[in-house]
């Protein structure tokens, strides 16, 4: 029997992903990859596969893993694999027995069923296989996007009948079993989240008032939100007066138009005529026509993508200097051997 | 308007942003594609891509390796050093296309608004025959590619000729592959099938985005736009249309790109001549750079 998983329900919506492509922007590539990079790193570091690099500006995509979007995939083992299960809490069931806890790694057997439920706690769940999901590069990585229809598998989300297959093993799959992320490292992702944003590159032509209120405001996330956009609920924002009249013809009826600019890649917080801030997911447009109040900081790309319809989320604000200190503390962190147990 | 010096904007913790003005212009355009190929020859230690537009050339850059000051350091000196735009590497790509077509009236119909060649032509005080004339009239300037993959911003390269429509109010849900469209003054193609809110009038047989990358067109990868591209259509019928459609689908048909340089120089001088402003200014707006 070939190494490999069978796919007996695709769930909601599963993709293979890696930690994403770059050099796409000025094709209009997105970078792809996972939306909680954290989560898919720390399953690779789990099965002793390689974690890949921080979103976006690491060439190494690492392994692919599977990004379970809510829940419910359904896989059968081909033979013995090291496995292991992050991000979001699906109650996962062996066999129909409860799979052992998650962000460890534990022995799947030739012949057994891994079933997901539905996400309890946070909104993506990440599998991890040692080898790695062994589909063919595209542009330097194995991501998915979806609406391009290319990376991943036939650039689409798992069905049924799938098989998935692993690559080369590099030790033991018993040996990789039962290992653990250090505890007190375990994400929460209780409501509240805080997502931590630095000031966007339109920051000042919303009034102060709509800028406090930005950052104020408990917004809940539109049930709409995927990995394109993630767009918030909550009050109207208001533009300053004193507009050019020239940009009407140049970008726009709506104060919120501006001339087409680059994105962040990710994370630029839009507000399309001042109304539901819209997060840019890792599938998101390469440019956009939308004032951007602020731009969510790489690391907390991850918990964007953990928030579930309707939770409530603050965006909080820090400096591009303590933006490029949580992420050198994060990168840290995945690099130092005690993170795992 | 056209800033006195471009400005640097830090979006998050990974990307930098070089704005020239806030406003469409190719002039601009022209100083930040100078600027791009610049960087490409001199890149600093830590940039990982650059995404140039028509206003704004967008950095990413690797904060592990560099900080946001040597990248913008770096930038400025290239700034410095340069002169006024003489030439731009300039592709000339040629895109047939099938003017008011089914699938744009189908579109149309589907979101209960009027076939959008005929408002085009109502809000231009034109004739749909005009239009297409006057689309197929000029070459148009590719100021940037981005958006959904493959999609690519540009604009008539002769004022007297740059026409267009507003976006829709409510965008729609589905757009069909490949369809041109106006928003505002700028002309586009639709790569895949997408929302979008652009004033449809054609479709061309041709891929724009292809990740099967069948043709030598593709050769550096699956998007047929580069930003500098002055792209040329040419008015098919249905006939044409379906016959370049089999070709493509095949793999047969030869993609119409030719590698040339642009006088950016020569063409700035006529449109002075033309009487073209060198920017848009309101003296009413309070609205700046920062």
């Amino acid at each position: 029997m070939p190494a490999g998983l069978e796919v007996l329900d695709g769930g909601l919506r599963t993709t293979v992903q890696d930690t994403g492509r770059r050099g796409g922007q000025a094709l209009g590539i997105p970078p792809s990859g996972a939306q909680d990079g954290f989560a898919l790193r720390i399953a690779n570091l789990l099965v002793g596969n390689p974690p890949g690099g921080p979103l976006v500006v690491r060439a190494d995509p690492g392994a692919a893993g599977l990004e379970i979007t809510l829940g419910r995939l359904k896989l059968r083992a081909l033979a013995d694999h090291a496995v292991a299960l992050t991000g979001a809490d699906t109650g996962a069931t062996v066999d129909g027995a409860p799979a052992p806890p998650a962000w460890s790694s534990f022995l799947l057997r030739e012949g057994q069923t891994l079933a997901c439920g539905l996400a309890r706690q946070g909104a993506r769940a990440y599998l991890a296989v040692h080898g790695g999901i062994d589909v063919p590069l595209y542009r330097g990585s194995r991501a998915t996007h979806v609406n391009g229809g290319f990376g991943g598998l036939e650039g689409r989300p798992l069905e049924k009948g799938d098989r998935l297959p692993v690559g080369a093993a590099s030790a033991a799959a018993v040996d990789l079993a039962g290992r653990r992320l250090r505890p007190d490292l375990v994400p929460r992702y209780a409501p509240p989240a805080e997502v931590r944003t630095v000031a966007g590159p339109e920051a000042h032509l919303f009034t102060a008032e709509s800028v406090e209120t930005f950052h104020g405001t408990l917004w809940k996330l539109n049930p709409k939100a995927d990995r394109t956009g993630m767009r918030f609920i909550g009050p109207q924002l208001s533009f300053r007066p004193g507009r050019p009249r020239y940009l009407i013809e140049d970008a726009g009826q709506d104060p919120s138009n501006i001339v087409i600019d680059p994105g962040a890649p990710v994370g630029t917080v839009q507000v399309p005529s001042g109304v539901e801030p819209i997060v840019l997911g890792v599938d998101s447009p390469s440019i956009g026509g939308y004032a951007r109040i602020a731009v969510v900081i790489s690391t907390d790309m991850g918990r964007i993508g953990q928030i579930r319809p309707f939770e409530e989320t603050r965006f909080v604000r820090v400096s591009h200097e303590e933006a490029v200190e949580i992420l050198a503390q994060q990168e840290a962190l995945l690099a130092d051997p005690a993170t795992i147990v | 308007m056209v800033y006195d010096e471009p400005v640097f904007k830090t979006l998050g913790d990974t990307a930098i942003n070089v704005e020239f003005g806030d406003e469409s212009s190719i002039p601009l355009n022209f100083r930040i594609l100078a600027l791009d190929l610049a960087l490409r020859e001199e890149a600093p230690t830590g940039l990982v891509e650059t995404n140039p537009q028509v206003r704004t050339l967008g950095l990413v850059f690797d904060p592990l390796t560099t900080t946001c000051a040597r990248i913008v350091a770096h930038v400025k000196a290239l700034i410095a050093a340069q002169g006024a735009v003489a030439t731009l590497p300039s592709r000339r790509v040629i895109i047939p296309a099938l003017y008011d077509d089914p699938w744009s009236r189908e579109c149309a119909e589907a979101f209960g608004v009027r076939n959008n060649i005929e408002y085009i032509a109502a809000f231009n005080g034109m004739t749909v025959a005009q239009v297409i004339e006057t689309h197929t009239g000029c070459d148009y300037w590719v100021t940037g590619v981005g958006f959904v993959p493959g999609a690519f911003m540009s604009y008539a390269m002769e004022p007297a000729k740059r026409f267009g429509a507003p976006l829709y109010r409510t965008p729609r849900t589905w757009t069909h592959a490949r369809l041109l469209n106006f928003g505002g003054t700028t002309s586009t193609i639709y790569p895949i099938r997408v929302p979008g809110g652009g004033q449809l009038f054609g479709r061309t047989p041709i891929e724009i985005f292809d990740p099967r990358e069948l043709s030598p067109a593709f050769a550096d990868g699956p998007v047929l736009a580069r930003a500098g591209d002055r792209h040329r259509y040419e008015s098919i019928d249905r006939e044409e249309y379906d016959a370049i459609r089999a070709a493509v689908k095949a793999g047969t048909y030869e993609y119409r790109v030719e590698d040339g340089t642009f006088d950016c120089a020569g063409y700035l001088d006529w449109l002075v001549e033309s009487g073209e402003p060198a920017e848009k200014r309101d003296p009413e707006s309070t609205w700046g750079p920062a």
